[in-house]
């Protein structure tokens, strides 16, 4: 076959633009699968590339013409890569109607092929094929900010990034740790990296233009930082493990007036829910936990030191490990996929697109899956046939209300002295 | 880093609900989030005085307060300081973090922003009288008080 080429269209334009025509640069291109297929790049690309690392040259050629292998300069001496590797020429230039092109050639030391050269779009044009179902041009104007960076709020980071989500803050503490790997976006070549950057990443690669920011920290520990994050954004979407962030995340969505989605499964994902929260307007985090809503559905615990977190600090080790069970990577993705639905519903508001209507539907704002009749679903009846009583592998909207003794949410404050 | 607004009406309303329930117990360093306390004292059933000190968290009221006796040293029946036993399920202790004897009220996962200090300082009267017995019968705490499940 002939090989492959792919050039951002934003970088060919760019070099167009501010380099000379006698100039010749040289930029990272990786090869992928015995020298068939290469991504070229004029500067090294914002996310971890992939392929083997192969040196690139670009020029631009006069729109009159484009170069050809007797015109290349001798000077150069690019046949001379050590182990035999190609080089790859690209010779770019304008054609008589202003659009860049981009001219692939493959240098060996037995001598010169063609390479087909293709553009990956510019920013514009990357999501033109959603347009209509999401009004796209908007979506990548907001921001969301996710925290938590695990099972769960990764594969809601990579949705949005594919609905055309523009602006990410992403902000987790934690590693990819070997034990995380079957439930995460993320692979074996992230082990050890900050979850942040390494789904940061995976999001640029599914949008290069997306604007990713990240911050490695607790936010129980960074209250005002994660806070002035919250407030600059659009949606808040919380994904982490433990009680104490939500809590947290829950005084800033109100701060900030902020909505709020919290999600998270029960022990080996059995099942798992997710609260909206419409600041002032519907219940807070709070109002639904603790009046006891999840009482009966004990947090999936992934890792130890999610455990060690909540437990006292008396509990053996034993147990301590015991408790770390986890569920697989496919009964975590039901609730990760409702986030993203509630993300999407929240983020289109005010806009006319295809997923509008789904808003009538999603009025409550608590939803309750259960992947398998276990732990708090243990005696709810098989699926069979019929769809008139509470199955499995189906969402359940719950009527939550505000708690009117809600420490959190009830104003004012003091009004708890009058009980 | 200063106080929120809401929290600071959260600490004026804990200690409005203090004074009606624990009104010797008073705010220091209310300045500062991470270095406030609510310290004050409680006598047992048996006329003993024990000084309580409640470290008022930053994040209030979203995390467990640490929760120390100052005064007196406490021992266990045999003489030993209960601050040298760390943490301990039986005695209902954590680790000390400033060489007293620190209670274990409210684990992580039960707490919510809707336990007051008052609630807190409560648990802890309830140590005391258990303590107490435990000095009189050689049964430890646990023996008078449920543990929190895990
Ligand atoms: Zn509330």
């Amino acid at each position: 076959m002939t090989p492959l080429v792919y050039v951002l269209e934003d970088q060919v334009q760019e070099l167009l633009a501010h380099t000379r025509a006698d100039e010749w640069i040289e930029g990272p291109a990786y090869a992928f699968d015995d020298w068939t297929v290469f991504h070229a790049y004029t500067e090294k690309p914002p996310f971890a590339p992939a392929g083997s690392l192969c040196r690139c040259l670009y020029t631009r050629a006069d729109a009159a013409g484009l170069v050809d292998e007797e015109h290349l300069p001798h000077s150069l001496d690019i046949t001379r890569e050590p182990d035999g590797q190609p080089v790859l020429v690209l010779v770019v230039s304008r054609t008589p109607d202003g659009l860049p092109a981009c001219q692939a050639l493959l240098v060996t030391a037995s001598g010169t092929t063609a390479a087909a050269a293709q553009f990956v779009p510019r920013r514009s044009e990357l999501y033109s094929r959603n347009a209509g179902l999401l009004e796209v041009s908007a979506l990548g104007h907001k921001r969301v900010v996710i925290v938590g960076l695990g099972s769960g709020g990764s594969p809601v980071a990579l949705e949005l990034a594919r609905a055309g989500v523009g602006h990410f803050t992403l902000i987790d503490f934690d590693r990819l740790e070997l034990g995380n790997i079957s439930r995460h976006v993320c692979g074996v070549n992230d082990l050890g990296r900050y979850k942040t950057l390494a789904v940061r990443d995976q999001v640029l690669q599914k949008n290069p233009y997306a604007d990713v920011t990240t911050m490695e920290l607790n936010v129980n520990q960074a209250l005002s930082q994660v806070e002035d994050a919250i407030g600059a954004s659009d949606l808040l979407i919380v994904a982490s493990d433990n009680d104490q962030s939500r809590f947290n995340l829950n005084q800033m969505s109100l701060n900030t007036n902020r909505v709020a989605l919290y999600g998270r499964a029960i022990t080996r994902a059995a099942g798992g829910e997710v609260l909206r929260v419409r600041p002032w307007q519907g219940p807070c985090y709070n109002c639904v936990f603790s009046a006891g809503v999840g009482q009966g559905r004990e947090e999936e615990m992934s890792q130890k030191r999610q455990a060690l977190s909540v437990l006292p600090a008396y509990v053996e080790e034993e147990k301590v490990n015991a408790m770390i069970q986890v569920g697989l990577s496919s009964d975590i993705m039901p609730i990760a996929n409702m986030m993203v639905k509630l993300a999407l519903v929240e983020l289109s508001r005010g806009m006319e697109t295809g997923i509008s209507s789904v808003d009538e539907d999603l009025v409550s704002d608590f939803y309750i899956w259960a992947n398998r009749r276990e732990e708090a679903y243990a005696n709810w009846p098989a699926m069979g046939y019929k769809w008139t009583h509470p199955s499995i592998l189906r969402w359940y909207g719950a009527r939550v209300g505000r708690d009117p003794n809600c420490m959190v949410c009830r104003t004012p404050l003091a009004a708890h002295l009058e009980t | 880093m200063a106080w929120t607004s809401q929290q600071s009406a959260r600490l004026r309303l804990e200690m409005e609900i203090l004074s009606r329930y624990f009104p010797s117990f008073v705010l220091k360093d209310s300045i500062i989030p991470g270095r406030a306390v609510v310290e004050g004292a409680m006598r047992s059933n048996a006329g003993h005085e024990y000084v309580v000190r409640l470290r008022v968290p930053a994040d209030l009221p979203n995390s467990v307060p640490i929760v120390e006796i100052v005064s007196p040293v406490l021992r266990d029946r045999f003489g030993h300081p209960l601050v040298d036993l760390g943490t301990s399920y039986p005695m209902h202790l954590l680790k000390p973090e400033n060489d007293v004897v620190r209670i274990c009220h409210y684990s992580a996962s039960h707490w919510s922003p809707n336990i007051t200090f008052s609630k807190v300082l409560l648990k802890v009267r309830a140590w005391i009288e258990a303590y107490e017995g435990h000095l009189d019968s050689g049964f430890s705490v646990d023996h008078y008080l449920p543990h929190m499940e895990a």
